[in-house]
């Protein structure tokens, strides 16, 4: 499988691990991973107030994906959500399209946008990446935390359901680790408001750990930058400012499924996490396995698809 | 009180010609957006319900100055569970431009500091077509807490620095003009 690849600002930047793992894992998995040409910022949320610049920004990433052609994955869900959007609407309002074309003086006909997660569950597949697993994760135990825009609004993300996701809870499950019950799994972390109003940035993300810790948890596993920018590079400014010990380490999927590949720490660069994560990778194969919380999340499993 | 004589009943039809404010006026107003909202959750004053009510009834200055046209962390949660697809995140994001607008004309006084750093963020992709960390990020401090706001931000750069996470100069990408180009297309209106 080969596709095009945009990482976004964050993943050369606060979120190089992602980027790595990524790329470790996708190469593991026989993904061919190009990198599209002299890309830019997709607006973030911080264009908000300006949808067609968020959009016309996003769309210019869109031309360069459309000369490669070949599907465009996304690991950030910012950017994804953003891409996705802009391509619809370049398909769909004329008007816009005729502005954006105008100013790179190209014709769109369109890309197909998927984040990374869409594509390692459905498009890859759970049963052929997990056929690649050599090491069970037994001993991690997990909380699955979706976020926001990875699964929200569905008309934009198709992959899952928006209200109860299951798809990272299985690819979880998948590697022998635990995935506990997370009823926080899309609640938002207040990533947005981290430089506007940092303390409701920061009861929101406690909350998060509050339940999964209470669960048992040894550490969440997420699917966005801006996410672990807040779970994990904020992590001891919120211990500072709530005078209390989280210790929870934040891992990316990639960053999971790569272990469970047998990928080296290194390769993986679980060493560039804020909060350390060789405790938790002590952890591997020395834990007992909850088979009652796995029966449960296969239970909500079937109840979806029915 | 509401006094008629001070609504403004154009107001519902200039979000709505906002691009994301399309849809406001299908609200029937039944708080579905609000009882789901993880900020009102933990500030009442912020209230999405009251928000749209306010703007369809015309007072216009009571909601571009309200503070907690802020606190919209745009997670799209609203915007998922609206049953008459307002798309209620990007409303918000409509009505932002609206008194954005009327700050920088000097009408109104915006206390809040997340269009400072939105615009300090999309000044820095229009230059260089990446957004620059740690300039920005720096420059808020130093804008809205001053020089020891920086200072106090300096701790966390230097972990994220020496993770090799943050660069200290911007990235700037080689189609800069294209980017200036989608920014006077898309100002256009």
């Amino acid at each position: 499988m080969k596709l095009a690849y945009y990482p976004g600002c964050t993943l050369h930047g606060t979120a190089r691990e992602y980027d790595a793992s990524t790329k470790a894992v996708c190469k593991a998995a026989g993904v061919d991973l190009v990198e599209i040409d002299d890309w830019n910022c997709c607006g973030a949320l911080e264009a908000i107030f300006d949808k067609e610049l968020s959009m016309g920004l996003s769309a210019r990433n869109n031309f360069k994906a459309q000369k490669t052609g070949l599907d465009l994955v996304i690991p950030c869900s910012i950017c994804s959500h953003n891409l996705s959007r802009a391509d619809t609407a370049m398909k769909n309002d004329e008007a816009f399209r005729a502005k954006i074309e105008r100013a790179l003086g190209e014709k769109y006909n369109g890309v197909n946008i998927k984040h990374l997660l869409d594509v390692i569950i459905n498009d890859i597949g759970t049963d052929a990446i997990s056929g690649k697993f050599t090491k069970s994760l037994k001993g991690i135990k997990a909380v699955a935390y979706y976020g926001c825009l990875l699964v929200r609004p569905s008309e934009v993300s198709k992959f899952d359901n928006p209200e109860n996701p299951i798809s990272l809870d299985n690819l979880i499950i998948s590697t022998g680790a635990d995935c506990l019950p997370f009823t926080q799994k899309t609640k938002c972390c207040g990533g947005n408001l981290l430089m506007s109003k940092q303390d409701y940035a920061f009861i929101l993300t406690k909350r998060l750990f509050d339940e999964a810790k209470a669960a048992g948890a040894n550490c969440v596993v997420v699917a966005c930058p801006m996410c672990h920018m807040l779970l994990d590079g904020q992590q001891a400014v919120i211990e500072k400012a709530h005078n209390t010990v989280i210790d929870m380490p934040v891992l990316y999927f990639t960053q999971l499924i790569g272990l469970a590949m047998g990928l080296g720490e290194k390769e993986l660069e679980l060493d560039k996490n804020m909060v350390s994560t060789s405790k938790l990778i002590g952890s591997i194969g020395k834990g007992e396995t909850k088979v009652e919380v796995k029966a449960q999340i296969k239970g909500q499993e079937a109840e979806a698809a029915q | 009180m509401i006094k008629s004589d001070d609504l403004d009943p154009n107001f519902k039809y200039e979000i709505s010609k906002e691009p994301g404010g399309e849809n406001i006026k299908k609200c029937f107003n039944c708080t579905g957006c609000t009882v789901g909202c993880p900020l009102t959750e933990i500030d009442k004053s912020y209230n999405p319900r009251r928000i749209l009510r306010k703007a369809l009834l015309g007072m216009r200055k009571e909601v571009l100055t309200d503070d907690s046209l802020w606190l919209c962390a745009s997670c799209y949660t609203c915007y998922e569970r609206c049953p008459q697809d307002v798309k209620i995140t990007e409303v918000i994001g409509a009505i932002r431009a609206i008194a954005q607008r009327e700050a920088k004309a000097g009408i109104i006084k915006i206390n809040n500091n997340k269009p400072v750093f939105d615009n300090l963020f999309i000044n820095s992709v229009k230059s260089n077509g990446k957004w620059y960390e740690a300039g920005v990020s720096g420059t808020f401090m130093l804008k809205t807490k001053g020089i020891g706001g920086a200072i106090g931000y300096a701790p966390m750069g230097l972990e994220l620095f020496k993770k090799g996470k943050l660069s200290i100069l911007p990235h700037k990408i080689k189609g800069t003009k294209e980017i200036k180009r989608i920014f006077e297309e898309v100002e256009k209106k």
